[in-house]
């Protein structure tokens, strides 16, 4: 496609191409949402259905009931799960957020090459896919008797070289003379961090914590490995579990999945602003 | 421990350890403690319980029941899927763990025993108990909890291979629904009839699954075998196993059985999409009560190869005392005795299907009575308790890898490209690297 | 890499750059104690797991505390490497990967460079609403495709029936299924690659872009010259994402929808790895997979560092 060389003043192409533009990027936009909205409509809309309408295809429930979803609250403990992940991913994102401030406050205040070499030794732990070392991290677990159980999940990430290496970028942007200064006020290394890093490093903090609880949130490796209680299951383990022992029963499964992903959708309606932002500037997990 | 079960070097230490395992718990003959005074609660790993269409509600009752009778004794029922309870079991006795009562398959049941430091329930039950409770159980099935000449299980639910069909289906086709196909040809000709007639599946064989029971039963019924005699060799390759699969991959390819995803076979035999379906009979409640008001469910018994008759294999499990707990070992046993009490097998057969192992409740009326006259399919089934060929566990620390192999071949050769013969024979090869030598 | 653990207390020999009173007493105590947190965490969680993996690798093994490690050399490498499952496993990772970079770089691409001018309100709107599926469980993702695909009562079946197809086993094909699956993981994923090249062509400054169609450039040259390389970096940085992680965000779809079938056609390195880890407890195959695998990927992953840094993909 040829366009004219016409200089426009507003629009960025010329005023034929203006339009045509405008509408096909509306038009792929729109088919984008679709598509991403469509399959957790579909979802809603099965879970609404009662059993005899099950295989409609009809595109709203012609009788909406909530049957299905009191069938799954009465089935497993939903909101019990949703709290243990809520927990967890509580747990992991502030421990994370602390080791890690930590670690990157030393990288950036004490450069040489032992750090350096440190920080490059971190990097690499990034890099190991949890399924090459989980024999030895399940042995771990269990031979100090926390299969099983919540703190299992939270241990193991209380630290994350993710964490490190984006809290570090953000520390080593922090104006020097700031720290300088506080130093020859006779700060000591602990206030320095608290009292003139941390107020200025807010931001960052907000989005790396939205970033670490929302993939806390999304785990799903590590707790398939050791937990084994609905009880202490987190949510996606505990629908799993459901989905095994249902089988193909479509109504109360996706009545499960609607429930489930309730909470995160109304957080994400909310914060939809920061949670986009703080992935955008972060790449993924 | 059967022979060859470990390498002669690894069975060594492990005997050693048994040894002073043995010495250190029964040094004074130690037995179950008894009936319990105090509250005990004891874990019961449980397969029924973890899938709808196999019995959970049953269980569920089941324990239910039990634990109202016997107000000192909590259960707590943990469900797993039976193709996945022997690993499961495996990894939580690595975390100390100990299930206290589980409930194993019989192919797992040589490795559990030997790894797990098993006690015989000859050791653990004062014997006047064991022979009052075990006085009128089938002793074909109780011989499958015994390993070298000792009861490590006791024989649970048990279940036996049937062909179910879609009677409706028959007649929509020009079948008669009362002269159901006896042989492997037979089964073709009307699952290419119910498909042209009908537009629906014809038959899917049940036996590609991680256990291998069904697969022994259409080996063994075309004249081969999975493993020798003598346990040391696999014979999955050999060509008697290798016609057994030909026919089936003839199925497949003429278009009479499916491709389906095996988690959606009993939904597309429920929804009255498939002609015949050769399963385990525990699908028998749940099939019929889909089925009921929409199209007749009818069984008949596994196919055979022309004249040589068919030879079915058992499928099923075994309730296994695992805690080293006396007290939680009496309350283990209290709940291995009504789950297979007179009552149990009650609930056990009408609710989920599985046969009982007490033949004198099928036609009392306290028991089964009512309910058999109810469902005569029980009849044929039961008949052939007694001439079921049990079903052959795989050998050595390695079963779990050769029975993934060997399955994996299985699927290959007759759904894969690859010719049968030569897909299997390298998969015996490669499996029989595993094996202990 | 055995002697990380030395290195905070081998700090103490060295001065540190910046001298501080503290420091100059103890120079090696600060540091030490804010690193000590996360380091002693990945320490007993990463280093020490992985050395141990390494070890496991060599012995024969069934995890059971009673049952004895008994040590076979080179023996597990050398039966894996002869296995046709871990050849198709190591093809499927590769098709995972391959696969997988349409959807997370060259679609996105397409759309963010074709709706570059929408912005404000409604472009607001499109960006909330394509994010979302970044939001949900991978579990709930998996269990809506499976009903979606379903071939008896899918809504997608019922479409293809409906314009006179034969319905489609999306799951139970093994020439489809891997690519199912692949769609899977790319469709949680589009919206957020999508959003990262909107953000990078929004950083664009438009004054060239006019100066250029003054100087009678083509649509074509624009994008070749202007557009392509400012979007180079996010270009780099999710495909080196996919090409890291990619395989590895299928793992809970293959568990949960095919479990690695039909016929192993889905099964990957990282499902390979769980399935003789936990499911036959074969610990040396196991191991040493693993530790095939963490070469493999650790060259992958030192290439993709390196290919980041050089073109300062690093999101700041």
């Amino acid at each position: 496609m040829r366009a004219h060389a016409e200089p426009t003043q507003s629009a960025p192409l010329g005023p034929p191409t203006a339009w045509f533009a405008a509408a096909r990027s509306h038009a792929l936009l729109i088919a984008l949402s679709l598509l991403s909205l469509l399959p957790l409509y579909w979802m809603i809309v099965t879970a609404l259905r009662p059993e005899n309408e099950i295989f409609s295809t009809a595109p709203w429930p012609e009788n909406p009931t909530l049957d299905n979803v009191r069938r799954i609250l009465d089935g497993m403990p939903l909101f019990r799960m949703l709290a243990n992940t809520a927990l967890v991913a509580a747990a992991s994102t502030a421990a994370q957020l602390v080791t890690a401030l930590l670690a990157a406050y030393a990288f950036a205040r004490w450069r040489n090459r032992w750090t350096r070499a440190i920080f490059g030794l971190l990097t690499l732990t990034w890099l190991i896919p949890a399924q090459v070392i989980m024999v030895p991290n399940y042995l771990l677990v269990t031979s100090f008797g926390m299969l099983d159980t919540l703190a299992a999940l939270i241990l193991p990430h209380v630290a994350s070289a993710f964490a490190i290496m984006l809290l570090y970028q953000s520390l080593r942007a922090f104006p020097e003379e700031l720290i300088d200064a506080a130093i020859t006020d006779g700060a000591g290394n602990w206030h320095i961090l608290w009292r003139v890093i941390v107020p200025n490093v807010r931001p960052a903090l907000a989005s790396l914590g939205i970033l670490l609880f929302i993939s806390s949130w999304n785990d799903y490796f590590w707790p398939l490995l050791v937990t084994r209680s609905p009880d202490s299951a987190v949510i996606q383990i505990g629908l799993q579990m459901f989905f095994t022992q249902e089988g193909n029963q479509w109504g109360p499964l996706m009545a499960a999945a609607s429930v489930a992903s309730l909470p995160i959708l109304a957080i994400y309606a909310v914060l939809q602003k920061q949670i986009v932002e703080s992935f955008l500037h972060s790449g993924l997990k | 421990m059967t022979t060859g079960i470990l390498r002669p070097s690894r069975r060594a230490v492990l005997l050693g350890l048994a040894g002073t395992a043995t010495a250190a718990g029964t040094g004074f003959a130690q037995r179950i403690a008894p009936p319990p005074t105090s509250p005990v609660t004891i874990s019961f790993y449980n397969y029924n319980l973890a899938t709808a269409n196999i019995g959970a509600e049953a269980t569920r009752e089941l324990i239910a029941e039990f634990m109202a009778a016997n107000p000192n004794i909590r259960v707590e029922g943990v469900p797993v899927a039976s193709d996945q309870i022997a690993a499961r079991v495996q990894a939580d006795v690595v975390a100390g763990r100990i299930p206290d009562l589980a409930q194993i398959v019989f192919s797992d049941l040589d490795f559990i025993v030997s790894n797990f430091g098993v006690r015989p329930l000859e050791d653990l039950i004062p014997q006047d108990e064991w022979a009052a409770h075990t006085q009128g159980m089938v002793p074909a099935g109780l011989r499958l909890g015994m390993l070298n000449g000792r009861t490590y299980g006791l024989a649970y639910v048990f279940s036996t291979p049937v062909l179910f069909y879609n009677a409706n289906l028959f007649r929509a086709a020009g079948l008669d629904p009362d002269a159901p196909p006896r042989t492997w040809a037979e089964v073709r000709t009307a699952a290419l009839r119910i498909r042209e007639a009908t537009g629906k599946h014809g038959v899917y064989a049940e036996i590609f699954s991680s256990f291998d029971w069904l697969y022994q039963a259409l080996v063994l019924s075309a004249g081969g075998r999975v493993l020798s005699e003598d346990r040391r060799r696999l014979t999955f390759g050999e060509p008697e196993a290798v016609a057994a699969v030909a026919m089936m991959r003839d199925l497949v390819r003429s278009g009479a059985h499916p491709r389906l995803n095996p988690a959606e076979v009993s939904d597309t035999m429920y929804s009255g999409n498939l002609g015949m379906l050769l399963t385990t009979s525990v699908y028998q409640r749940a099939l019929l009560a889909a089925a009921s008001g929409r199209f007749e469910v009818r069984a008949a018994a596994m196919p055979a190869f022309d004249e040589r008759p068919a030879r079915p294999t058992n499928s099923g499990s075994a309730l296994v005392i695992m805690s080293r707990d006396p007290a939680k070992q009496r309350a283990a046993w209290e709940l291995m005795k009504f789950a297979t009490s007179r009552r149990g097998y009650t609930i056990i057969t009408s609710k989920i299907g599985y046969l009982p192992l007490r033949l004198d409740i099928v036609d009392d009326p306290r028991y089964l009575g009512d309910w058999t006259r109810q469902n005569p399919l029980i009849r044929p089934n039961l008949a052939q308790l007694e001439r079921l060929e049990p079903w052959q566990s795989l050998p050595g620390p390695n079963y779990r890898q050769i029975g993934r192999i060997e399955t994996g071949a299985l699927n290959e050769a007759v759904f894969g490209e690859g010719d049968p013969a030569r897909v299997l024979r390298e998969a015996q090869q490669r499996a029989q690297a595993l094996m202990p030598r | 890499m055995a002697n990380v653990l030395d290195l905070p207390a081998r700090l103490g020999a060295l001065p540190a750059r910046r001298r501080r009173p503290l420091a100059l007493r103890a120079p090696w105590l600060a540091p030490s104690l804010f690193l000590a947190p996360a380091l002693g965490t990945l320490a007993v969680w990463i280093y020490w797991p992985l050395v141990e993996t390494f070890r496991l690798s060599f012995y024969e093994w069934n995890l059971l505390p009673m049952a004895p490690q008994v040590f076979v050399g080179l023996e597990n490498y050398q039966r894996l490497l002869e296995l046709p499952e871990l050849r198709q496993a190591a093809w499927n990772t590769l098709l995972y990967t391959v696969g997988l970079l349409p959807l997370t770089v060259a679609l996105p691409l397409a759309v963010a460079l074709a709706t570059r001018d929408a912005r404000g309100r409604a472009g607001a709107i499109y960006r909330a609403l394509i994010f979302v599926p970044m939001m949900i469980a991978p579990v709930v993702v998996a269990v809506i495709w499976r009903w979606l695909l379903n071939p008896e009562h899918g809504v997608v079946n019922a479409i293809i029936r409906g314009v006179g197809l034969p319905a489609v086993r999306f799951l139970d094909d093994p020439g489809l299924a891997l690519w199912s699956i692949v769609f899977i993981t790319g469709w949680k994923l589009v919206g957020f690659s999508t959003l990262i090249f909107a953000a990078a062509l929004t950083s664009i400054d438009r004054s060239l872009i006019e100066a250029a169609r003054l100087d009678g450039a083509t649509e074509g040259q624009i994008a070749r010259l202007i557009y392509v390389p400012l979007v180079m970096p996010a270009i780099v940085l999710l495909g080196v994402l996919t090409v890291l992680h990619g395989a590895q965000w299928s793992f809970v779809y293959i568990n949960v929808l095919t479990r690695g079938g039909p016929l192993q056609s889905t099964t990957n390195l990282y499902y390979l790895l769980w399935e003789y880890g936990f499911s036959s407890f074969a610990i040396g195959w196991s191991t040493a997979a693993g530790m095939l695998l963490f070469v493999v990927f650790g060259i992958a992953a030192l290439f993709g560092v390196r290919l980041m840094n050089r073109s300062d993909a690093r999101p700041r």
